[in-house]
């Protein structure tokens, strides 16, 4: 108990302090998976829209598809983003395995199933006889596509920020492709591991302690704008 | 305004997986009109509309103002030149005002005008009180006013409406069907107008097409269609629950409908021959005893006895039996209570010789 409460204090003097180290990792951190987020939201949004108002053959088998890949552990995204980069696979040439962008890649790939399936169920929720309208008041289809959008926003934001909370606290698959290298691409979760193998403490509980700040705020910013959606419903 | 359709479609077909949802051979929306689409649940009604306002495929020939729509391109020209209003309004999450002026945005009207137009809209509507107002904070009558004056306010050549009171309460739906009647007067807005309420057909309807398992089973004026059903079917659905099968035969001057059980109706005119009649519930009149020859205009009374009393909001529907025949008498409570019958009772049915609607056999498909 002491040793927890004597890590919580150096924690606080860490984090307050402005540790470099500390503050280093919180922003690759934030910098790999905002990055991660905003390409997977760009891929995923619209995906998942277009997905939730076509008809085509084929469509329940991609849907499937983008169901599952809701479900894929992240140490297996991880374990494909390895060997695709590694030296010997398809892109070894670029040379991008253990460094920032393969972590940003292994979390783009985690998600953008996240992404694309809940802004799919968000668009299936919409009455159909509102797209409908929207048709029948003159709208072409790129008009009802962003009316449609904006009828659900609050939603898709959930999805995103959903997605968010998913990479930030992920750790398989950014300790397979970063390679937890410290300085390098040692992120919160990765930096967590490595702090409490070697029984740095209060290291690892400050590193816990932004984490849960960080998933915290995006839990916060998403309500806020939901309710704040609400009343302008 | 011009004096041919504006819309006018031929042959008109929905399928879906080679199965034909709706059929009509010919379909008009006259200036200044409303064509009433009606017809029981699963009919096809909805269908139909969707189909002559472009906003599903359907083969046949549809004309807007006699320009062919055929393409995508075709069917987008004709869903701007028309309005749609659905059961639900559908309202987009802004203000009253914001969604009364989507439809002109999307029309590309300027701000000023859109402003000066959606405000006009809601006036005509009576809620410009309304135009800050959000969707969340609208009853469902209010909700269903701001669809409709967002559809009025693009000024459409042709207002469809689908069922746009169905879902409202029976005191709001007599208010909004005032008021749409005073707007479609001091407007004459073209409109298509389905629903399943004869009430509110009858309400409104300058022409009916009456639809039953994707088929128009007739078509014509309200008057012809209400006052002169072709089938069994209309005559039902139209609330003729009483029918009677027989011959019309001339008699001692008279045009008469002789029964199977030799008892004779005196009815309007008619060709001789095998015929079907309806009465409507509310031209049958219950009397205690049969009346003195001079005593009353009633050409037709019937004895018979009660053979049950059913609900029909606040009036009764009484069942009376005679025989095979059965008669459906329209009375209030009042009446009903003023006659002191009760089931099993013996009563006398009357109506006149001219409410008496005869249906030729070779016409429909009776059976």
């Amino acid at each position: 108990m002491e040793l927890i409460l004597e890590g919580i204090v150096e924690a606080f003097r860490l984090l307050f302090g402005g540790d470099a180290d500390v503050y280093q990792i919180m922003l690759r951190s934030l910098w790999v998976s905002g990055l991660a987020l905003l390409v997977a939201s760009l891929i995923g949004l619209p995906l998942g829209v277009t997905l939730g108002l076509s008809e085509f053959r084929g469509r329940h088998l991609t849907v499937a598809t983008v169901n599952a890949g809701m479900g894929v552990p992240p140490v297996v995204v991880g374990l494909l983003v390895s060997l695709l980069l590694s030296r010997n696979g398809m892109f070894g040439f670029l040379r991008l395995l253990y460094t920032n962008w393969a972590m940003v890649v292994a979390q783009v790939l985690i998600a953008l199933p996240l992404v694309t399936g809940l802004s799919l169920a968000a668009v299936q929720q919409l009455d159909p006889g509102f797209r409908l309208q929207i048709v029948a008041l003159g709208a072409g289809r790129l008009q009802a596509f962003w009316l449609l959008l904006k009828e659900i926003w609050v939603t898709l934001l959930a999805a995103v920020m959903a997605a968010f909370g998913g990479i930030i606290s992920e750790v398989g698959a950014v300790m397979m492709v970063g390679g937890n290298i410290r300085g390098q691409t040692q992120v919160l979760t990765t930096g967590v591991v490595e702090e409490t193998r070697a029984g740095r403490f209060p290291t690892a509980i400050a590193l816990s302690i932004i984490l849960l700040l960080l998933v915290f705020a995006a839990s916060l910013a998403m309500t806020i704008v939901q309710q704040r959606g609400r009343r302008h419903a | 305004m011009p004096d041919g359709p504006i819309i006018s479609a031929r042959d008109l077909s929905v399928t879906l997986g080679g199965c034909t949802l709706v059929h009509a051979e010919a379909f008009d929306v006259l200036p200044g009109r409303t064509h009433v689409v009606m017809g029981p649940n699963g009919a096809g009604k909805s269908t139909l509309l969707r189909a002559v306002g472009g906003l599903i495929k359907a083969t046949g020939t549809l004309e807007l103002a006699g320009k062919p729509v055929c393409s995508g391109r075709d069917r987008a020209v004709l869903r701007r030149a028309t309005a749609s209003v659905f059961q639900k309004p559908y309202l987009l999450s802004t203000t009253v005002l914001g969604n009364v002026e989507i439809g002109l945005r999307l029309h590309g009207i300027g701000a000023r005008e859109r402003g000066r137009r959606a405000r006009a809209a809601l006036e005509l509507l009576g809620i410009e009180h309304l135009a800050d107002r959000r969707r969340d904070g609208l009853s469902g009558g209010e909700a269903q006013r701001v669809s409709i004056a967002r559809a009025l306010a693009v000024e459409p050549q042709v207002l469809f409406l689908d069922e746009p009171m169905a879902s409202l309460d029976p005191p709001t739906r007599r208010s909004l069907m005032t008021d749409l009647f005073d707007v479609f007067s001091q407007r004459s807005v073209s409109a298509v107008w389905v629903t399943h309420d004869r009430e509110e057909a009858a309400a409104v309807a300058d022409h009916v097409t009456f639809l039953t398992d994707g088929r128009v089973r007739q078509q014509g004026t309200a008057s012809e269609v209400f006052g002169r059903p072709q089938s069994e079917e209309v005559a039902g659905f139209l609330g003729m629950e009483t029918s009677f099968e027989g011959v019309i035969e001339a008699q001692d001057g008279a045009v008469c409908l002789v029964l199977v059980d030799g008892t004779t109706l005196v009815v309007g005119e008619a060709e001789p021959g095998p015929a079907l009649a309806f009465v409507f519930p509310e031209d049958v009149v219950l009397l205690r005893h049969l009346p003195e020859s001079g005593e009353t205009s009633l050409r037709n009374c019937l004895e018979g006895r009660v053979a049950g009393v059913r609900s029909s909001g606040r009036l009764r529907l009484v069942d009376i039996v005679r025989g095979d025949l059965r008669i459906v008498a329209m009375v209030t409570q009042a009446a009903l209570d003023d006659l002191q019958l009760g089931v099993g009772d013996a009563v006398v049915a009357g109506f006149k010789a001219s409410a008496v609607h005869v249906l030729p056999r070779h016409h429909g498909h009776a059976s």
